[in-house]
């Protein structure tokens, strides 16, 4: 069966490739963001060495090709220590690892973006450093991020498509397969596109919602 | 009592603060005047612990600043209101009176609140108690700004310069308030360039020249030729601040 046409089943393939690249999407967008912000809350308070070995891991990741990072996770680990890895695993650790180091960055400067004054009112009525965090930062540093964090994030949806290179049946791998069964590359890689495309639009759709509602207290007076 | 004893600043090696001494007794309102850049402000942020003392110690009701269960107990006892107001952006007004009172002193929220709508219809601002401050004019940020540090029920309320950046119009505003808590009973340490309304309210004023105290006197004494004029820098400071 060399050149055969595209049959129904081709969308059961297709929603099941789809079904693996948005769980995967979802779990290391879940894992990434919250291993950055932990990242963020030790950088907050100066954990002494830990800091500077964050900002040294996220720096590596963020300037390495994710591509380099996934075989280095995929044939170099297994192989230097001696365990097993799944093409799932590996997928998993590193694209969550990436993105973690995207979101500390973006969080980071959210952080920074809070004005010293209330901090300072903050400490001045007594306040503790975690309640500074929690109450005043956080909610503020969050409506920073969210726009940055979105573009992140639309960015990774995209970068999942790499792990089809390991062998993980994502929507890219689907996308692979029907090519080399039906020859048809334009039609394949048309569909698979606009389904990357929708699924990006959908996610930057929500997040807009999202800071909306995080921004609420900022009011357009008018230019 | 605030007991400010030899109190250095040093910035690198400017000095910013030349061995201070003062007592602020509970009742008081003590104005400090003095140019920009004379550290009327630093001396603030002594008293409140943002900024550690070089040398010297300040102890509020017997609690040194300088220590942290010190000064944790020194800033239950007083409030700060600033010249930028420093409100929390994301909060409303509401929620801006009640959280140190919720969070610090453990205040139930409904008592908070209640107390924190009581502060708010105190300075006019009623029908904003739900508005976030960006919705909101200078002087009412200020008025916001008021009702925050009162909420926290001080003995002493530092006034960190909080109409510089008001128009006189919202200065008005702001000052009819402090009129008012001067007049109950208020302990406060005022730094202002607002002299006429310095001389009505305070008892004693304190004058701040490059770091050095260099006058503390009852208000009367102050504004009197043979007291704070017969000092040739404060008459030219005065005649300066009063011209317009």
């Amino acid at each position: 069966m060399r050149y055969a046409d595209f049959t129904p089943y081709d969308l059961v393939l297709l929603a099941q490739g789809l079904g693996v690249t948005l769980g995967l999407f979802a779990a290391t967008t879940l894992i990434g963001l919250a291993l950055g912000a932990a990242l963020t809350v030790l950088h907050y308070y100066r954990v002494p060495v830990i800091g500077h070995v964050v900002v040294a891991v996220t720096e590596l990741l963020k300037n390495s090709p994710v591509l380099v990072q996934l075989f280095l996770v995929f044939f170099g680990m297994p192989a230097f220590f001696q365990v097993n890895m799944t093409p799932v695993t590996a997928a998993l650790l590193t694209v969550s690892l990436n993105t973690a180091a995207f979101a500390f960055v973006i969080f980071r400067s959210g952080v920074e973006a809070v004005e010293r004054d209330q901090i300072e009112a903050a400490r001045v009525f007594g306040h503790s450093r975690w309640q500074i965090l929690r109450r005043i930062i956080s909610p503020q540093a969050a409506a920073f991020s969210v726009g940055p964090l979105i573009g992140l994030l639309v960015n990774q949806l995209q970068v999942t498509s790499l792990i089809s290179v390991i062998g993980v049946a994502d929507l890219t791998k689907i996308g692979n397969i029907l090519n080399l069964r039906t020859l048809e590359p334009f039609v394949v890689w048309s569909v698979i596109g606009l389904t990357y495309y929708l699924c990006a639009k959908a996610l930057a759709a929500l997040g807009g919602r999202l800071e909306r509602h995080l921004r609420r207290s900022v009011v357009w007076q008018g230019l | 009592m605030i007991e400010i004893n030899n109190v250095e600043k040093r910035f690198g090696s400017a000095e910013v603060l030349k061995r201070i001494n003062l007592k602020v007794e509970p009742g008081e309102v003590v104005t400090i005047l003095g140019s920009s850049g004379s550290g009327k402000s630093t001396l603030i942020r002594c008293i409140n612990g943002l900024e550690a003392l070089s040398g010297g110690a300040i102890r509020v009701d017997g609690h040194d600043v300088s220590t942290s269960a010190g000064l944790a107990a020194a800033r239950r006892r007083s409030a700060t209101v600033f010249q930028l107001f420093n409100l929390y952006p994301h909060m409303t007004v509401l929620r801006n009176v009640t959280l140190a009172p919720i969070q610090v002193l453990g205040q139930p929220r409904a008592e908070a609140e209640a107390q924190a709508r009581a502060l708010i219809d105190l300075v006019g601002l009623t029908e904003h108690a739900d508005a976030y401050p960006q919705r909101l004019s200078g002087g009412q940020r200020q008025r916001v700004g008021i009702c925050r540090a009162l909420a926290m029920q001080p003995r002493y309320l530092l006034l960190d310069e909080v109409t510089s950046a008001l128009d006189p119009e919202m200065t008005g505003e702001v000052l009819a308030i402090l009129a008012r808590l001067a007049a109950e009973g208020t302990t406060m340490v005022f730094v202002t360039h607002e002299i006429e309304f310095a001389r009505r309210i305070s008892d004693r004023i304190v004058f701040l020249e490059a770091g050095e105290l260099i006058v503390d006197m009852p208000t009367e004494a102050f504004f009197s030729e043979e007291g704070g004029l017969a000092v040739p820098r404060i008459r030219k400071f005065l005649s300066k601040m009063t011209k317009d």
